[in-house]
């Protein structure tokens, strides 16, 4: 009865007694150094080896530092080129706009595609 | 295969958490620098790929900002992050197109597929296409038990099982993957 629980746990738990819950540790040190106990271990610990080739490498630098600074307003984040062409943009469109809005549209449209003619400029 | 640690201070968590709440960037940062590593792990070894687990942690943290206000330390911090980080990842299964009963029990017949057994690969690579292979339960009671050595208590309580099913769980996981990679074991 006992080896059935403690073959249980190898099969769930693998081969480390530290991984085992702690009403099962006694059975591990009961039967680890018994010639069954060590056969049922050596089989758990070969999953173990197994499982244990999935390493993860520790973070870079640059995701530590996106991560962090997830708080910090968005131009903080983006970086200076980033925000700098965040506001052309923001002119652009606002320049745009308000062009629309203070004449007619072919300002807006000349602003945009430039003189649709060579007469336009007087040439 | 030693652990990647977590940080043990949690009364220094309790403290950072309160300080994020008052929207203090800084402390921000310090939780960060404290929890990425093994959170980055986590991630990586339940969704399979290094890119899909450096989106899921910075969603993840973007909650803990957000949410900081309205946490209350019932548990211990990480304990709520492997539980935000948990829900997450079901969240992305379930978004790929996992229903509810492929998260749970059954192992699909042939996954993870000949290619991504085949004895060219690396093992890393075959061991990360096997977990990836396994019901998404029976994966995270490995990854959570396994790799992260957290107790059978706060396994089963993340998960939302018994302690007994969470067994039956790791039971079902590694009999699978010792049937898919029968040849990596001897």
């Amino acid at each position: 009865m006992d080896l059935n629980r403690f073959k249980e746990c190898a099969a769930a738990y693998g081969a480390a007694r530290r991984r085992w819950p702690e009403s099962a540790r006694a059975l591990h040190d009961q039967f680890a150094g018994t010639a069954q106990g060590a056969a049922i271990l050596a089989e758990a610990e070969r999953s173990d080896r197994f499982l244990d080739a999935f390493d993860t490498a520790a973070p870079g630098l640059q995701l530590a530092r996106r991560v962090g600074a997830l708080p910090a307003p968005l131009w903080r984040r983006l970086g200076v080129p980033a925000a700098l062409a965040a506001c052309a943009m923001l002119g652009f469109v606002l320049g745009f706009t308000q062009a629309r809005n203070t004449a007619d549209t072919s300002v807006a449209a000349r602003l945009l595609l430039g003189p649709q003619s060579l007469q336009e400029i007087g040439l | 295969m030693a652990r990647e640690p977590l940080p043990e201070d949690d009364a220094l968590d309790q403290e950072l958490m309160a300080a994020v709440a008052r929207h203090d960037g800084r402390a921000f940062a310090r939780l960060v620098e404290r929890h990425l590593r093994w959170s980055l792990g986590f991630a990586e070894r339940m969704l399979g790929t290094r890119p899909e687990a450096e989106d899921l942690v910075q969603t993840a943290f973007l909650r803990v900002w957000q949410g900081a206000a309205r946490w209350e330390p019932k548990a211990k911090f990480s304990t709520w992050l492997y539980r935000v980080l948990h829900n997450l990842c079901v969240d992305r299964f379930r978004a790929r197109g996992a229903g509810t009963d492929a998260l749970d029990d059954e192992i699909p017949d042939g996954a993870p597929g000949p290619e991504a057994l085949a004895s060219g690969l690396q093992r890393e690579a075959r061991v990360r296409a096997a977990l990836a292979a396994l019901p998404a339960r029976q994966r995270a009671a490995l990854v959570l038990c396994y790799y992260e050595e957290r107790s059978q208590a706060e396994t089963a309580a993340l998960l939302g099982v018994s302690e007994g099913a969470l067994e039956s769980l790791l039971t079902r996981g590694r009999a699978a993957l010792r049937k898919w990679l029968r040849e990596d074991l001897h």
